[in-house]
């Protein structure tokens, strides 16, 4: 493997942690505010988003992507690889993030909720103040786990191609007939991101866990 | 836009085959996944050192790379070290062995959550190991556990579409060359993206009846 | 998770997600693309140009940069045209279905003219000679002859000419008796050949070109077999019934074949010159 391929990988590293931050970022709000829509339960929308959902958790990426590639130009939307990497990364991370943010909504104390709107605190300000920081707490592991699996759906960009790491390293393997150094080095890459997230993630549930045990 | 779905539908036979190996696929790989990570669970709780480590780094370390990496490893790596498969044992075998440590993990997590109680009553009673674990332990592991699992199978489901990849003939291979022979991109994909929903209201309704189970058990 | 199923128990969700269903079918009858003219490409000042991501010797990237044949005519393409020309590189399986569906207005690849293209894309001038050949593993000694190839396991890309000619080659095998084996069917070209090495297949099917620069590459792994087809032309593809497009590419091309960087481009890829190529061409598969 010489000091080119190395570098092309490290290459597909840059478009891997930089597609997959735009992912989570954008993927993130998203989730939200479906979530909240089905919460609020917004008549008919709160319908199209619970179908929304269910269709994109069931639906592998590799096939949203290439669905989005040549079907949106096919009815009159032109899209190109990086385009559709990104909108099928944030519609498949967005569905679950709903489901985790669901979740919490779920557990949310109504009484909070209704006192401070007995004590006359407007929507956006309740929402800010006293929902918001707290489903972000409950919502961050399973949050975060999402982050950690978008990751590792990644190497699925290739279909398009898009070269991420898993990408490069095979291209190196089948020009050099040598796969094992290439992927070597695509593992030395992946695993200590997801392992960092998962770390966190723990460490995040150990917190919460602790806080909770102490009255 | 129908004659689009006019051309996948003459070419279903292919669809359905895709269809037919991804449910294959992924029923082979969570029986056995399965199987084998309830083996390894008693491991990764091991109290010996050597053990538990060893189970603990395996685990872990496939929930630290992606399946289609270890997908490739399995298949383009390791001819390198002499064991030479096929695109469909490669793609079986990397489902089962990635999702035994993601199965054992399950289980070991719902292990924790189980009462001691019937067990130390059934120790009591003087069951026998075996029997101890199977009518006692496994059961309402299993029930507890049910829906983390088929959650578990959805993926498996999911993961089997990154097999494509290495030309194994699954569902999303099948859309694909359906598109790319006939150019039907939207209908081809948009029935794929059907079908494998359809797989997973089919998962989701087992895990439902699976859950009326263990609630009439109690 | 069985969340979904509980609130599809309501009737009115029942209905109404069904009715959103059938939309999502529906829509896409309303739009659909259109390929652009050569008077539409220049009144928008740019040309969407479809090339393969790993196709030696025709186009491929080294060290981060497209090069080959036709990215080398690309270039070239970029000085002759009175419009931009905007490059999208992308796995084979998505290029022809694209220009098909007016994704992109032409791909600049070595797309083989067969009748079952013809039926949806038109061509431009051949752009080389491109009998399918066979290649093998070098230490493989049971294969000599078409005829050994009787039962063997045979690679070729998905959606290729050559993967949609194979029944030509079953045709040879059966006159001595023999049939075509397995046929495994590979997304790039490096996979089968990387596949073929390993051992998976004994024969990969690809034109005599790419073989060529494939055997150069690697002459201790590989070598060439005979030829398993009959005539065969890889040219640009563009939509059907876009005939502006194709005068003004063939007349890129002819200029290119006047002033000698043709057959200076086809020296230096292919190892030779083709220049007999005639100016268009009817496929007979």
């Amino acid at each position: 493997m010489s000091q080119g391929d190395i570098a092309a990988i490290f290459q597909g590293a840059v478009v891997t942690v930089t597609l997959s931050f735009i992912g989570i970022l954008i993927g993130l709000p998203i989730g939200l505010g479906l979530a909240l829509l089905r919460w609020a339960k917004v008549p008919i929308v709160a319908n199209i988003v619970a179908l929304y959902v269910s269709v994109l958790r069931a639906t592998p990426l590799v096939t949203l992507l290439l669905l989005l590639f040549f079907a949106l130009p096919n009815i009159g939307i032109p899209i190109g690889p990086t385009s559709a990497a990104i909108l099928a990364l944030v519609m498949n991370t967005s569905a679950f993030n709903c489901e985790v943010w669901r979740a919490a909504l779920a557990d949310f104390p109504k009484d909070q909720y209704e006192a401070a709107q007995s004590v006359g605190m407007r929507a956006g300000q309740r929402f800010r103040r006293i929902v918001l920081p707290q489903i972000i707490q409950v919502s961050l592991p399973g949050l975060v786990n999402e982050m950690s699996l978008l990751i590792k759906v990644t190497p699925v960009l290739a279909v398009v191609g898009v070269v991420d790491i898993t990408r490069a390293a095979v291209r190196i393997g089948a020009q050099t007939y040598e796969p094992l150094p290439p992927f070597l080095v695509a593992i030395a890459i992946y695993a200590p991101i997801v392992f960092a997230l998962v770390s966190l993630q723990r460490w995040i549930e150990r917190r919460q866990s602790a806080a909770q045990v102490m009255p | 836009m129908i004659h689009d779905f006019g051309i996948v539908w003459s070419e279903r036979g292919l669809l359905l085959t895709g269809l037919a190996n991804t449910t294959i696929l992924s029923v082979l790989a969570a029986i056995v996944s399965l199987a084998l990570g309830i083996l390894l669970t008693p491991a990764l709780m091991s109290r010996h050192p050597l053990i538990a480590g060893m189970a603990r780094t395996f685990v872990d370390g496939m929930r630290c790379i992606p399946f289609l990496l270890f997908a490739y490893i399995v298949y383009y790596g390791l001819p390198s070290l002499g064991l030479r498969f096929d695109n469909w044992s490669s793609g079986l075998v990397a489902l089962m062995i990635y999702n035994t440590a993601y199965m054992a993990e399950i289980m070991r997590g719902a292990w924790a959550a189980q009462p001691r109680e019937p067990i130390e009553a059934g120790i009591a009673f003087g069951l026998s190991e075996f029997r101890l674990f199977r009518r006692i332990i496994l059961p309402p592991l299993l029930l507890s556990a049910g829906p983390v699992i088929g959650n578990q199978m959805i993926q498996i489901i999911k993961d089997s579409a990154f097999l494509t990849i290495i030309a194994l003939p699954e569902l999303t291979h099948a859309a694909s060359s359906i598109q790319s022979r006939r150019y039907v991109p939207f209908a081809a994909f948009i029935t794929a993206v059907f079908l494998y929903w359809g797989l997973c209201l089919v998962i989701e309704a087992a895990v439902s009846s699976i859950g009326r189970i263990a609630d009439a058990r109690r | 998770m069985p969340m979904f199923l509980r609130s599809h128990s309501r009737l009115f969700s029942r209905r109404l997600s069904l009715g959103l269903l059938a939309a999502v079918f529906v829509l896409p009858l309303a739009m659909k693309a259109q390929a652009a003219s050569l008077d539409e490409i220049k009144k928008r000042g740019y040309l969407i140009v479809a090339t393969e991501d790993d196709f030696r010797p025709f186009e491929f990237i080294k060290d981060g940069k497209p090069t080959g044949f036709d990215n080398e005519l690309v270039e070239d393409l970029r000085k002759y045209a009175p419009f931009e020309i905007r490059q999208e590189i992308l796995p084979w399986t998505g290029i022809l279905a694209g220009v098909s569906t007016g994704k992109y207005d032409v791909a600049i690849t070595a797309a083989i003219i067969t009748k079952e293209r013809r039926k949806s894309l038109d061509f431009t001038s051949p752009i080389a000679d491109a009998t399918h050949y066979y290649v093998k593993r070098k230490a493989d000694a049971s294969i000599n002859a078409i005829k050994d190839l009787n039962g063997k396991t045979v690679g070729a890309q998905a959606g290729s000419a050559l993967l949609s000619r194979l029944p030509e080659l079953d045709d040879m095998l059966k006159k001595e008796g023999g049939k075509l084996g397995k046929i495994v069917e590979y997304t790039s070209y490096p996979e089968a050949y990387q596949d073929l090495a390993l051992g998976r297949t004994d024969f990969v099917v690809n034109t005599i070109i790419n073989l060529k620069t494939l055997v150069a590459e690697k002459p201790e792994v590989f070598a060439i077999g005979q030829a398993v087809s009959g005539k065969s032309y890889p040219a640009w593809a563009i939509a059907k019934g876009n005939t502006e497009l194709q005068a003004f590419l063939n007349e890129f091309i002819a200029k290119q074949k006047a002033s000698g960087r043709f057959a200076e481009l086809q020296k230096k890829w292919f190892g030779e010159a083709f220049p007999d190529l005639p100016v268009s061409f009817e496929p007979e598969f």
